[in-house]
């Protein structure tokens, strides 16, 4: 059912406090980076969970909005920026990937929009992401090899043929 | 100015004695010419280019449109979104791998007799992103270009003048195409 829209008044710090009580170390290194934003740590196989309990939550971190995919070189990294339309505050997940087995189970289930993000880490970034329904290429041609948003990343010309 | 100063100017000396003159006529408004020549005037002054904006040299194609700089000077006012109506592409933009199928199907679709301006050193020759992973080197990879415009965008000056140097081209274009040469049949030999 559709909670009304902004109605939870709570500070940055009682934010802070509410999120740590709930959850734990499922939110490592939690901090408040921006006024309005939170930062957490969050293992990769806790990730599928994590994401469901934080929806169905109390404050209300309904709204995926955007998945983005980082190069540390040592590993990979994905974010998940997501909004809550109650308490009008951010909150960014950081899941360290390995380079070797970039694999991350989908939150498609949990919010749909995550579809074609997700599309394209895996398309830059080589990010599989495990129960995805169509993980396809998005941005690329279908043919192309590599994932070139990778610091590793060499063009070559047989990376795409058909040129 | 007439249609006939221009087109008469147009025909080269070698030819002019072999048509008759205008005052051979008894007969008032009547002009003889090529046909050649008339539709190649028309045609140069009547381009329907294809909307084909792919970057920021788009913002430049459409302003080049507007009233400040007004391409309807030169008779190219009327931008068309479907390749059937158009006889000129402005590929205005950085053509990627992607895009490039795209580009020929479009350019397929275009009826004949159709030109090609390559606007902006992104399709001339990939620009500053000749090594990117997804740029392809220049649109004449793909299709045949006619005019190149340099500059990152050219400014709609620019573009009027590539536009300028096309209708130079189109003028060139033979309606009716040249028959191949037929090798002359060769003589019998000699029997001795």
């Amino acid at each position: 059912m559709a909670r009304e829209v902004g109605r939870v008044e709570i500070t940055m710090e009682a934010l802070f406090a509410r999120l740590a009580a709930d959850f734990g170390d499922g939110l490592g290194e939690l901090r408040v980076q921006e006024p309005d934003t939170l930062v957490a740590a969050v293992e990769r196989r806790a990730l599928h969970a994590l994401a469901e309990r934080l929806k169905a939550h109390e404050l209300g971190y309904e709204t995926l909005n955007f998945i983005a995919a980082v190069d540390h070189v040592r590993h990979l990294e994905a974010v998940y920026h997501l909004y809550s339309w109650h308490t009008n505050t951010w909150l960014e997940l950081h899941v360290e990937v390995p380079r070797g087995t970039a694999e991350l189970d989908t939150v498609t289930d949990v919010w749909p929009g995550a579809d074609w993000h997700e599309r394209e880490a895996w398309d830059m970034m080589g990010i599989r992401f495990k129960g995805h329904p169509d993980l396809r290429r998005i941005l690329l041609k279908d043919d192309f090899i590599g994932h070139p948003l990778r610091k590793d990343y060499v063009d070559r010309a047989e990376n795409h043929p058909h040129v | 100015m007439g249609i006939g100063d221009d087109v008469i100017r147009m025909v080269p000396d070698r030819l002019k004695v072999q048509y008759p003159k205008l005052s051979d006529f008894s007969q008032p408004n009547v002009i003889t010419t090529t046909a050649d020549l008339v539709f190649a005037w028309a045609r140069s002054r009547s381009v329907f280019p294809f909307t084909y904006g792919l970057a920021c040299c788009a913002i430049e194609m459409l302003s080049s449109g507007f009233a400040k700089f007004d391409v309807a000077r030169y008779g190219m006012e009327v931008f068309r979104p479907t390749p059937r109506q158009c006889d000129l592409m402005i590929v205005a933009g950085t053509v990627n791998e992607k895009m490039a199928p795209v580009l020929k199907r479009l350019y397929d679709q275009m009826s004949e007799p159709k030109w090609v301006v390559s606007m902006g050193a992104c399709a001339t020759s990939g620009g500053p992103f000749y090594d990117g992973y997804n740029v392809v080197n220049g649109v004449d990879k793909v299709v045949p270009v006619d005019v190149y415009i340099p500059g990152c965008p050219p400014r709609p000056e620019a573009l009027f003048q590539g536009l300028l140097e096309l209708q130079k081209v189109i003028r060139q274009y033979k309606f009716v195409p040249e028959l191949p040469e037929v090798p002359e049949p060769a003589e019998p030999a000699e029997r001795s």
